[in-house]
């Protein structure tokens, strides 16, 4: 794979070609046409006359929309720069393309230009893993369509292919045979439909499953998107284009459930996860709720939605148990995989509640939360009668699928992520830090809604009761004495498993760290061994599985450092906050201002620029939110009733920085911060004093 | 072997009252098809209140599948989404409606709620 793939997008519709406008994949090669979790085009190749094209240019004109300038021949010499070859696409139910011949010269030309197309019908998943088909393909040419089809059983897919001008259809593409006048045109307009088998109604064509009601045009959907967001005005032009490219992402990232009535969430991240995810859509949400709160509100409508209400070993699925991750393509619908909903996660239960809170605290939207309150109610259920496996009141977790389910169902989930210092793995249940730390949030803060809008005072009281004795033992349970930080987790013994790692940070952001320890634990978080330079580190350097390109074991995640940034500013320590919101956001000034899900956890002074993780996802959602969460962060905003205190810290590479028009309980609302911190830490004065005004 | 769907439909009706709806309010009807026959069950709800009915009327969901599919819905040895994608139903009509409907269908038979047991063992620090 290359570094100039295309991608656009629309939801969890995407396009990924080569810089031709070209599809030539393979099983394991994430390129072609995907919906729902399924590649309806594995080819997609244009020639003229027999020959594949030269790529001039490609114009990203939106997400969903894209333009290639060919001209005939390979090569770094045009031999043939008498036509031009347009090709502009667009993502939606598929995807359209307009295709447009130039002729330069001064006699007309005559040909032949073909469009070679088929289909895998992969499921993501096979793609990922690269797994074999089970079922038939077909292809046929019907009333001027040429139909790719894939059936196995009941479960059938097609994508149907059609010009706008006469051509010549048959299995494998469809071909034009033209001339063009001189200085003269022709264009034609191809369009690719995805469709799906649905019971006895025979073929369905996306736009009629994709969404049962009509979305306004993507155009202006996005203008309304980004005229409704706060405004960014700041000296750093670094800052302004990583803000305005977290904006158009998070937009492109927004996802329409099947039946969510044309509301839209966050996605998790391009290729792998374009569908419903319960922790990063969450955790997305809260990143954007001073900007955008109602994804936030749309979240919890869509999650409750599907909140667990039996107990289904395949899927880990429990009463009041918040999904994990939904799926839709082949392997799920033949229960290969078991996403439909999968629920094997710990942590998105005890978020889901945090959420709600914190939306009602920016929003003041009581109604939002009178109507989720039983779900609020199963999901705090949750956490003391299912989660707590070994009955000594923590979250455990421990897959009950052990085939297809996952192991580490923390954020951090990949096999090794959960080491001790020495690097062996400990065994199952496991209880890591951060899910307590998310558990004692959910109970203050479901604490908090149970007396001010279902007025249980009782509930809160016991909340309140369990909450203080879940703290209180936490702090000498997992408390490191000889490294003065929280273990990572306990193991089935209950011993600490016992590395430093980031998640220390996440503990800050919960509230469940004792005041005497957390100066320690930012000490830490700022310390040579977790900080590179430009963001904390999963793992410290110095631990068995230190690697500094290991997916949980040593990369940098900016989502993860935004969360710590938050942790940081929640227990006073403004300077390690602005010191990550510097360096994360320096590193998006790398990436066009689009942080990758992960880089390297190299120290800044070795490498100079943040070295990308081989097949982090970008766009992803988590990231994307991450640039807004530091801008929050760095202003010291916070809900405070009816007001929302500005108390900015910022780092002295940003001047100025003015967020305008920020959203809320209180109408509209402008914050104002200088930077005076200095990244040397030597220089620590108090920010001056914030300015706010009523709009 | 029993009729899976009567008993389940029937469960329903005397339950009369299901806090998993409580957010539902709107009617589906379940054209359930049986060689030539088409069996049909119709659900009001009304904010968790619910009524069954065999009635042939309009509804605001409607789910048409064969008679065995369902059955396997109401034993909990098929899940709705897996059939939806499976393309082993159809769907009229409002699908968030639906989506709040399959709460109120059982685990797989082979899963077993062990918060009892976990629940014996608690609090003994």
């Amino acid at each position: 794979m290359t570094g100039d793939l295309v991608k656009i997008l629309d939801g969890n519709t995407f396009v990924v070609s080569d810089a031709q406008g070209d599809i030539e994949a393979s099983l394991t090669d994430p390129t072609g046409l995907f919906s729902f979790d399924t590649r309806f085009l594995s080819r997609w190749v244009l020639t003229v006359n027999g020959q594949r094209l030269n790529a001039l240019s490609v114009d990203d004109l939106q997400y969903f929309e894209t333009r290639f300038f060919l001209v005939p021949g390979t090569g770094t010499v045009y031999v043939d720069a008498k036509l031009s070859v347009i090709r502009q696409r667009a993502v939606g139910g598929g995807f359209r393309e307009q295709l447009t011949i130039l002729n330069h010269d001064e006699k007309p030309v005559e040909l032949t230009v073909r469009v070679e197309a088929g289909s895998d019908f992969a499921d993501l998943f096979e793609v990922k893993d690269a797994l074999e088909k089970k079922g038939m393909y077909s292809a046929r040419v019907e009333d001027g369509q040429l139909l790719l089809g894939y059936e196995r059983e009941t479960f059938g897919r097609a994508t149907i292919i059609s010009a706008s001008t006469p051509a010549e259809l048959d299995a494998n593409g469809l071909t034009f045979t033209l001339q063009i006048e001189p200085h003269g045109a022709w264009a034609t307009e191809l369009q690719v439909v995805t469709a799906a088998l649905l019971g006895s109604g025979g073929w369905r064509r996306a736009g009629d499953v994709a969404r049962l009601r009509p979305r306004p045009s993507m155009e202006r959907s996005l203008h309304r998107w980004l005229a409704e967001a706060p405004r960014v005005e700041s000296d750093s032009d670094s800052l302004r284009a990583t803000y305005r490219r977290s904006l158009v992402d998070l937009a492109a990232l927004r996802f329409s459930p099947p039946i969510a009535g044309g509301r839209s969430l966050p996605a998790a991240g391009l290729p792998w996860f374009m569908t419903m995810f319960g922790r990063d859509s969450i955790f997305t949400s809260l990143q954007a709720l001073p900007f955008t709160p109602e994804l936030a509100a749309t979240t919890l409508h869509m999650l409750g939605l599907w909140q667990g209400t039996r107990v289904d070993d395949f899927r880990d699925e429990d009463p009041g148990r918040i999904l994990h991750e939904m799926r839709y393509g082949e392997m799920t619908a033949f229960e290969e995989r078991p996403h439909s909903p999968y629920y094997g996660c710990a942590d998105a239960t005890s978020l889901y509640v945090v959420l709600l809170d914190e939306y009602e605290r920016w929003t003041g939207d009581r109604k939002l939360v009178r109507e989720l309150e039983s779900e609020a109610r199963a999901a705090l259920n949750w956490i003391d009668e299912y989660a707590d496996l070994k009955g000594n009141g923590y979250v455990w977790c421990q897959r009950r699928n052990e085939e297809t389910g996952l192991e580490n169902q923390c954020w951090k989930d990949s096999w090794d992520s959960i080491s001790y210092r020495d690097g062996k793995l400990p065994g199952f249940p496991r209880a890591t830090c951060e899910l307590q730390g998310y558990a004692y949030d959910a109970k203050v803060r479901g604490a908090r809604l149970a007396r001010l809008v279902w007025k249980d005072d009782e509930l809160a009281k016991k909340l309140e009761r369990e909450a203080a004795d879940l703290k209180r033992r936490f702090n000498r349970d997992y408390w490191v004495e000889d490294g003065e930080y929280f273990a990572l987790a306990l193991d089935s013994e209950g011993k600490q498993v016992d590395p430093l790692t980031s998640n220390n940070g996440h503990l800050l952001w919960s509230g469940i760290v004792d005041q005497s320890k957390a100066k320690s634990i930012a000490a830490h978080l700022v310390g040579p061994r977790l900080f590179s330079g430009w963001g904390v580190r999963t793992l410290a350097e110095g631990e068995g599985r230190y690697n500094p390109i290991g997916y949980h074991t040593g990369t940098v995640w900016p989502f993860d450092n935004s969360f710590i940034a938050w942790g940081l500013r929640r227990y006073g320590f403004k300077e390690e906050a602005a010191q990550i919101a510097s360096g994360n956001l320096e590193a998006a000034g790398f990436f066009d201002g689009r942080l990758p899900e992960a880089f390297g956890g190299y120290g800044r002074e070795v490498t100079k620029y943040p070295v990308q993780y081989p097949t982090a996802c970008s766009p992803q959602a988590w990231s994307t939110g991450t640039p807004l969460l530091l801008l929050r962060t760095m202003l010291g905003l916070e809900p405070l009733g009816d007001h929302l205190v500005v108390d900015p810290a910022l780092p002295s590479s940003i001047g100025v920085l003015a967020l305008l028009d920020i959203p809320g309980r209180w109408g509209r609302i402008d914050a104002f911060g200088r930077g005076r911190i200095g990244m040397e830490r030597t220089d620590m004065r108090k920010g001056r004093r914030a300015r706010t005004r009523a709009a | 072997m029993g009729d899976a769907t009567a008993e389940f439909f029937d469960e329903l009706a005397r339950r009369g009252r299901e806090p998993l709806l409580e957010k539902a309010t709107g009617t589906l009807r379940f054209d359930l098809v049986d060689g030539k026959r088409i069996e049909r069950w119709r659900v009001a709800i009304e904010k968790g209140d619910v009524t069954v009915s065999r009635k042939n009327a309009a509804a605001d969901c409607v789910v048409r599948t064969e008679k065995s599919v369902f059955e396997s819905l109401a034993r909990g040895e098929l899940q709705m989404l897996t059939a939806f994608l499976r393309g082993l139903m159809r769907l009229e009509g409002e699908g968030e409606l639906l989506v709040l409907f399959q709460r109120v269908f059982p685990g797989p038979p082979t899963s077993r709620d062990k918060r009892r047991v976990a629940g014996s063992a608690r609090r003994k620090r």
